[in-house]
């Protein structure tokens, strides 16, 4: 049985109060994200930020850790490029304890940088399938396109969808959509019928309308982001392509969903239940729907996983009075492996992928409508 | 089938380009300033349009301050910041970079403002029906032509039938003797700035119907601006408009032989074409050094 002296116990007792002052002397944990905060993409930014900082509150409320955190924002503008610039910066110069990045391309331009750095990175927008196993230090908090396509593909051939075709953007998302349509398609019995690839900046879609009615899909597959995709809908809607339009989770924004010509778009997003899920599900709902006075998208709940998941294992690591860095990071989670998240327990697999369940939904008269 | 409907939607999106084309045109060729920020005044335009649309302003109305809009922010350039910048230094860059500046200042505020992300206008004119088997045509393409013909017949007119516009033909070929005539080069170079931001805003609100905006649209507006002064003949208001006209119509005429990723790499080649082999453009007059 262990004893204290009475001396001890007072002593401990007197310095508790200052513990987590003394902590906190130590300096703040750094986040940094390498978001798009302007250019056509930048909505996303927004999103994605609002979950970082809903769940900044929440670790500042619950007191998780003994040291603040500073939070620091980079725009990636969605350009590799500007990522590179961007996490350059957190890494060397803000000593960055934890990153967040975004977007395919941006995701495996940052990721050799945040490798050498041993900072972890954390991914909960993009969906290309390399950016599995891209660095033990990258991690996916969302399903990747793979694991999409795999669920959206049966339930349209279901529904009598045999022939394809897929606009794509031509970056690393849109070519892994290809490769990966090339493969699944004829696995579940359809076929990809044409594929149209377009640049990032392409604005005008009338003409690929008219290559797109050509080959005569059952179903058109879009395969873009932020403004653009947008573009792409409105384009192929007013030019005669009245087919079903279908995509993968970066659908689930606000202005995909207002738009008259998604209206029964149809697309994979992860299952999230905000309403009848866990109290900490439940608490981010509340919490977002009170801060942004809309209901918050699988994006703003990745996010602040992602921010969370910092939290958690930063806790751990402070229990036993361990360092916190990339590597006591990175064998934290892969010991723990299982954490309470938005949406459930999320559980990591070695190469830093959290499971999640996939269900298809289409966008009905505004509001994201559960099909499958 | 699919050439006549690539023709037909090339025709239309380079009649908007044609009167973005003539606007920067007309700027560049009256003043002589390279008005980066002219794809700003589109961008302001298109969502001001956007704003009185979605607030159920009389569509008139959305126009007229569409287009008000995009002249105050062209003469406000010309006035708050080319001007200054001339009377002090006035280099070419020192210019352009103060205009590249503007035009990001404007993207950021209205990203602000307007909200980040896609926008635009759901009209059946924009809606695509089938006329002819495997041919669709809007109602928004003769919406386009007529605006872009009405705009330039009425810029021609004023151009050759108004003292002003005749003052402004003679300010873009020798300033010097316009104000040994006692007229004012500065008078004139506001009503180029004018008129040049007004022929944008009908390409703005067409363009929030059919292609939708974003509050970085303008940079791709600027782009087709600057190719089509190059290959139209800097200097030629007819060259750049019809300049405009032909690379709409290459970048969507070129899907008949190429892959959709070459669509936009089309108007390029246009400009790369030129620049080798006709480098005074179009209508350009030829100078020899």
């Amino acid at each position: 049985m262990l004893e204290f002296s009475r001396r001890a116990l007072l002593g401990t007792a007197l310095a508790a109060p200052f513990a987590r002052g003394a902590a906190a002397q130590e300096g703040p944990y750094i986040l940094g994200s390498v978001f798009p905060q302007s250019g056509p993409n930048a909505e996303y930014g927004g999103v994605f930020t609002a979950g970082v900082q809903l769940a900044l509150q929440h670790i500042e409320a619950d007191k998780l850790l003994k040291r603040p955190i500073r939070y620091i924002s980079e725009d990636s503008q969605a350009l590799p490029q500007q990522g590179v610039i961007a996490m350059t910066k957190l890494v060397n110069i803000d000593k960055a304890h934890w990153t967040f990045a975004a977007f395919t391309a941006v995701s495996k331009a940052v990721a050799p940088i945040g490798d050498r750095a041993k900072t972890v990175m954390i991914n909960g927008g993009a969906v290309g399938p390399d950016l599995s196993g891209l660095s033990p230090y990258f991690w996916n908090v969302i399903p990747l396109a793979h694991l999409e396509t795999r669920a959206l593909l049966p339930y349209l051939v279901g529904q009598g969808k045999k022939r394809f075709a897929l606009v794509y953007v031509d970056d690393p998302l849109g070519d892994a959509i290809l490769k990966e349509l090339g493969e699944q398609l004829p696995k579940v019995g359809a076929e990809l019928v044409g594929s149209f690839s377009i640049p990032r900046d392409a604005q005008q879609f009338g003409p690929v309308a008219a290559r797109v009615r050509q080959v005569r899909p059952d179903a058109v597959y879009i395969a873009s982001f932020g403004a653009q995709q947008s573009q792409i809908i409105k384009g192929l809607r007013n030019n005669g392509v009245s087919q079903q339009l279908c995509s993968y989770s970066a659908m689930n924004l606000a202005s995909v969903g207002s738009l008259p010509e998604a209206e029964g778009m149809t697309f994979t997003v992860q299952k999230v239940d905000y309403a009848g899920g866990d109290a900490l599900t439940r608490r981010f709902a509340e919490d977002f729907r009170r801060a942004h006075g809309k209901e918050p998208t699988v994006y703003n709940a990745n996010y602040y996983n992602g921010c969370r998941l910092f939290g958690l294992l930063a806790h751990e690591l402070e229990k036993t009075n361990t360092a916190v860095t990339g590597d006591s990071l990175k064998d934290t989670l892969h010991r723990l492996k299982k954490f309470p998240l938005v949406g459930g327990t999320g559980e990591f697999d070695a190469a830093g992928n959290m499971m999640a369940a996939i269900e298809v939904v289409q966008w009905k008269g505004g509001q994201l409508v559960k099909l499958a | 089938m699919l050439f006549v409907q690539l023709l037909l939607g090339g025709v239309q999106n380079g009649a908007l380009y044609a009167l973005t084309a003539a606007g920067f045109a007309l700027i560049f060729g009256a003043t002589k300033v390279f008005h980066v920020a002219h794809g700003s005044a589109f961008t302001l335009a298109g969502y001001v349009f956007l704003y009185g649309w979605t607030h159920n302003w009389n569509s008139l109305l959305s126009c007229l301050a569409a287009v008000l809009v995009a002249v105050a922010f062209g003469v406000g350039m010309e006035r708050l910041v080319y001007r200054p910048i001339q009377r002090h230094e006035g280099s070419f860059f020192t210019v352009f970079v103060a205009a590249f500046g503007v035009s990001i200042v404007v993207q950021n505020l209205v990203g602000v403002f307007a909200g980040r992300g896609f926008a635009s206008i759901d009209t059946p004119l924009s809606n695509a029906s089938e006329v002819l088997p495997e041919l669709f045509l809007a109602d928004v393409f003769w919406v386009a032509i007529l605006v872009a013909l009405v705009m330039f017949v009425a810029l021609t007119l004023f151009l050759s039938r108004t003292n002003a516009g005749v003052a402004l033909r003679a300010l873009a070929q020798n300033p010097d003797l316009l104000r040994a005539y006692g007229l004012s080069s500065s008078r004139l170079s506001m009503l180029a700035f004018a008129l040049g931001s007004a022929l944008v805003a009908p390409a703005a609100i067409l363009s929030a119907m059919t292609t939708g905006l974003n509050e970085a649209v303008g940079n791709h507006v600027m782009l087709l601006s600057m190719a089509s002064t190059i290959v139209g003949g800097v200097g030629s208001l007819r060259g750049a408009a019809l300049a405009g006209l032909l690379l709409g119509v290459a970048e969507s005429v070129v899907l008949v032989f190429l892959e959709t990723q070459w669509a936009s790499a089309a108007s390029f080649l246009v400009l790369f074409g030129f620049i080798l082999f006709k480098p005074s453009g179009m209508f350009g007059a030829a100078v020899a050094k």
